[in-house]
């Protein structure tokens, strides 16, 4: 079944198959399975998974850098003559760094589930819904051509929807989980338009077809690979809430903490990084595009980061955060770092899954309550939860050791050697840099330290159990050391690890010069930000109530977030609204009713005289039968 | 020409009877008319070379069938219907039309028809109405019909049987 | 030997059918219709048989007996529901059971 190189690649039929069996299962059981055996389950299913990537890691790193990718057909799925699509996966290094992250982290997240949705009535649906995002998630980095690409892609917004919706008797909530859906829509149709000029220009939709065909196909730098490129921006953009689609994702925190943590930081969020990654061959033909990635990157990163900065919702924070790391990423990616930007997604990955769950337990002890304002004070009580936000502080912030100083590091010193965009590109991430510590360490002093909110907490907080403690645990283990798989002057492990998928890497190395001056500027704005943040935080709310009177407008711009969505309301949803509204006037009244109110009144004595017919007496009916059949018979006989 | 006698008298007592069945106001009178037809019909299969159909014909149709109607009319007893006013009267003349026409057309399409032979003495047959041949005709060719009606035959059983519990049921269990 | 043309049996046939269809339009007594259907079912069998002959196979006999059996199948049912009908103390007129019209 495996076509090349890697034997095992069949074994991601397996990946795939264990989580949709596992939400399968679960969704049919009958009656309403205990709480262990959903656990069992839920959990289970997405361990073995994580077992099974584990085993093809080992394969890959066992053999030597050929072989470390394949192929498995399952069977022909769309055969249009010149036009052939397999049912296809493709498990190479990028793949198989994404599903580790995706099974591994999502295991934890799920076994922390466990408890913090204890209170849940509808336990299995959760479950049920998580399982299935894991599928579509791995659905969607395994897949070996676009139109596979496509359906994972369409699952996964499908999955975001459900579970930002989980609480679905809630009208915040709803509304949110349609927000999303309808932009990651809007992406799926960049991404399909993307698609169907890959097939009219190169005839194909396989990933290596395709790569090995575009650059004779497409051309460099023509219009149609800037297209081609833009198209697949658009997808991404959405995805992974760029500047403009990013309006999406804060709002998308109304879903339970994990869901938060798992696809709207870890996982999803991160599809776009990986597609533009995925599709290197195609963005180094486009030139323009690529420059255009890197700044809607960079402005997102910057335009996210000053937004966290005022945020008083602890999730919103970390959310805003997100698209801000996101934005790195994008960035990365535009400028040719594409195995920086991987890094950067894998380092994130851990910390910020640590610091959302982090944030779960505070929000779990405090029943319920997300606002800054009524926290303070909490490192006393919940003290698994303030080291690991410290940790993931930390690493976010780019102190060395944590996992943030490397990748991020890596980005910026990279961008720098990329031509003179970068090197503009390169001091918005270091400004972003100095933000990013400021709002991380605003919110830890805020909620950790000084003192307890006025009037106290009516209980005090409880700490979590150890389903809860342990992903945290690891997590932040893993945010604080991850970084060191690739360390600066030292090792490029990842870098020659992807190797193999990055066949279009431009090869963008950073001197020993510029290493040196991004650590030396990033310490400096990081340390900056800290001491900001502790000024004004460190020692309650009286120096922070007193400094929020300054630059009022300022303050609310930043409080509206960059004011996107009334922008939107008013150049795109009112618009909509107003042409209905003509529409209905001019339209639908005359135009459209006319015959609608004809159609009516003929249909309506149609039936009222048929109606008629249906008297209720047998004996008519069997006369219709009788005079039809003699009118049949008229016809056959005089018709011969 | 005994044959031609026969099917003669039997085809009389058939349509005769017939007649009787859609004329007689009496159901019971009604009933035992139907008996004659059947029994014409039998006389008919016996000159079809169908003796098995025919024994079928007199044990299942003029037997049990016929039996079971004759109970139900004495369990009913005489009970006229409400005869006040017809409401098919005004469509009757359609009826009417409609089966003449079909009389009729049976007829056209009788003399045209352009089967070889159906007016000439039929050749001489073969083995085709033994017991013997219709079973071997159930058990290989016909095997899934043949399961079918058995099938059919169940289903109508069960069907009659909760007619008749509902029934008893909807008059308080008398 | 003589014997007896295709056509007479067909003839026959017909005038049962037609005989039968007549009993059907006229008759208000679910019983006496169900009768009339009895004479419709025999003429289909009398033909079936007839064909069965003229073609010199067995098929038609069996289709007969198949329709004996829906008959049977049939007679059953409306029989019961006939009885369903009058220990509800309603009128044995099918015109009287109109009330699922539309």
């Amino acid at each position: 079944m495996s076509d090349v190189a890697l034997s095992g690649a069949y074994l991601g039929w397996f990946v795939l198959a264990l989580p949709l069996l596992g939400a399968i299962v679960l969704a049919l059981i009958p009656g309403e399975p205990s709480r262990a055996l959903t656990r069992v389950i839920g959990v289970g299913s997405v361990a073995a998974a994580f077992v099974l990537v584990v085993s093809l890691f080992a394969q890959q790193l066992s053999n030597d850098a050929e072989r470390r990718a394949g192929t498995s057909t399952l069977w022909t799925w769309v055969d249009l003559g010149s036009l052939q699509v397999d049912l296809k996966i493709l498990v190479d290094p990028l793949s198989v760094l994404m599903m580790l992250v995706i099974t591994g982290v999502g295991s934890l997240i799920i076994l922390y589930s466990t408890e913090y949705m204890s209170h849940d009535r509808d336990y299995r649906r959760f479950f049920v819904e998580m399982d299935f995002f894991i599928f579509a998630m791995l659905v969607l980095v395994l897949a070996a051509n676009f139109l596979f690409l496509i359906v994972g892609w369409a699952l996964v917004g499908l999955a975001s929807y459900l579970l930002i919706g989980y609480y679905h008797d809630r009208p915040s909530a709803v509304a949110a989980a349609k927000k999303a859906f309808v932009i990651n829509v809007l992406g799926d149709i960049g991404l399909v338009l993307a698609a169907f000029l890959l097939v009219r220009q190169l005839g194909t939709l396989d990933f290596a077809e395709v790569f090995a065909k575009a650059p004779q196909g497409l051309g460099d730098g023509t219009f149609i690979a800037e297209m081609v490129a833009l198209l697949l921006f658009v997808g991404a953009a959405a995805k992974s809430a760029q500047i403009p689609l990013h309006t999406w994702l804060p709002d998308a925190m109304e879903g339970p903490t994990p869901v938060s943590a798992l696809i709207h930081a870890a996982t999803m969020v991160t599809a776009g990084v990986y597609l533009i990654v995925r599709c290197n061959v195609l963005y180094e033909l486009a030139p323009h595009m690529s420059d255009a990635v890197a700044v809607v990157g960079a402005v997102t990163l910057f335009v996210a980061a000053t937004i966290a900065t005022v945020q008083d919702d602890i999730k919103r924070v970390l959310a805003w955060s997100t698209v801000s790391q996101i934005g790195y990423m994008v960035m990365a990616a535009g400028l040719g770092l594409y195995s920086s930007g991987m890094f950067h997604f894998l380092t994130h990955a851990f910390f910020k899954a640590a610091l959302f769950l982090a944030a779960g337990i505070v929000i779990h002890a405090l029943h319920d309550e997300q606002s800054l304002d009524r926290m303070g004070g909490l490192k006393n009580h919940l003290k698994v939860a303030y080291f690991a936000t410290a940790a993931g502080c930390l690493a976010i912030a780019g102190i060395p050791p944590f996992s943030g100083f490397f990748s991020k590091d890596e980005i910026l010193a990279g961008a720098i050697e990329a031509g003179t965009l970068g090197k503009v590109l390169a001091g918005v991430g270091l400004v972003g840099a100095g933000l990013t510590a400021f709002y991380m360490f605003r919110l830890l002093f805020r909620a950790f330290h000084g003192p307890e909110p006025d009037g106290g907490y009516h209980e005090t907080p409880h700490a979590s159990g150890s389903a809860m403690a342990a992903p945290v645990v690891i997590l932040a283990a893993l945010a604080t050391v991850g970084g060191f798989i690739q360390i600066p002057f030292v090792s490029h492990n990842l870098r020659d690890w992807l190797e193999p998928a990055i066949t279009a890497d431009p090869g963008i190395e950073a001197g020993h010069g510029q290493e040196t001056l991004i650590i030396v500027l990033s310490l400096a704005v990081a340390a900056i930000g800290i001491a900001a943040a502790w000024w004004l935080f460190g020692s309650g709310p009286e120096r922070r109530l007193a400094r929020a009177q300054k630059l009022p407008r300022l303050r609310a711009f930043l409080l509206d977030q960059w004011r996107f969505d009334e922008v939107y309301e008013a150049a795109v949803v009112q618009p909509g609204r107003d042409l209905g509204d003509a529409g209905v006037r001019a339209g639908e009244r005359g135009v459209g009713q006319g015959p609608v109110i004809a159609a009516e009144a003929v249909t309506g004595a149609g039936a009222r005289i048929l109606s008629r017919v249906e008297n209720g007496l047998v004996r008519t009916y069997a006369m219709a039968v009788i005079a039809g059949a003699a009118i049949v018979g008229a016809i056959l006989i005089l018709a011969r | 020409m005994g044959e031609r006698i026969t099917f003669a008298i039997a085809a009389a007592v058939a349509l005769g009877s017939a007649v009787g069945v859609v004329t007689l106001k009496n159901p019971f009178r009604a009933a035992v008319s139907l008996i004659g037809t059947l029994l014409a019909v039998a006389v008919m299969f016996l000159l079809l070379a169908a003796p098995f159909v025919a024994a079928i014909q007199v044990i299942v149709y003029a037997g049990a069938i016929v039996v079971l109607f004759l109970f139900v009319i004495a369990y009913l007893g005489e009970r006229p219907g409400r005869f006040e006013h017809d409401p098919m009267a005004r469509y009757e003349v359609v009826g009417w039309i409609a089966v003449i026409a079909l009389g009729v057309q049976g007829f056209i399409a009788l003399a045209n028809s352009r089967l070889a032979g159906i007016f000439d003495d039929p050749k001489a047959t073969g083995d085709i109405g033994s017991p013997r041949a219709i079973g071997e005709a159930f058990t290989d060719p016909f095997v899934v019909s043949f399961e079918a009606t058995s099938l059919v035959l169940l289903v109508a059983a069960l069907g009659a049987v909760l007619l008749a519990k509902r029934a008893v049921l909807g008059e308080g269990g008398r | 030997m003589e014997g007896i043309p295709l056509a007479c049996y067909l003839g026959v046939s017909g005038g049962l059918f037609l005989l039968g269809l007549f009993g059907v339009l006229t008759r208000r007594n679910p019983l006496l219709l169900l009768l009339a259907v009895e004479l419709m079912l025999n003429s289909a069998n009398v033909a079936l048989v007839g064909f069965s002959r003229y073609w010199n196979v067995v098929d038609g006999q069996v289709f007969a007996l198949v329709v004996m059996v829906v008959a049977a199948a049939e007679v059953v049912i409306g029989l019961g529901l006939v009885v369903a009908v009058f220990r509800q103390r309603l009128a044995l007129d099918v015109d009287a059971l109109s009330s699922l019209k539309g």
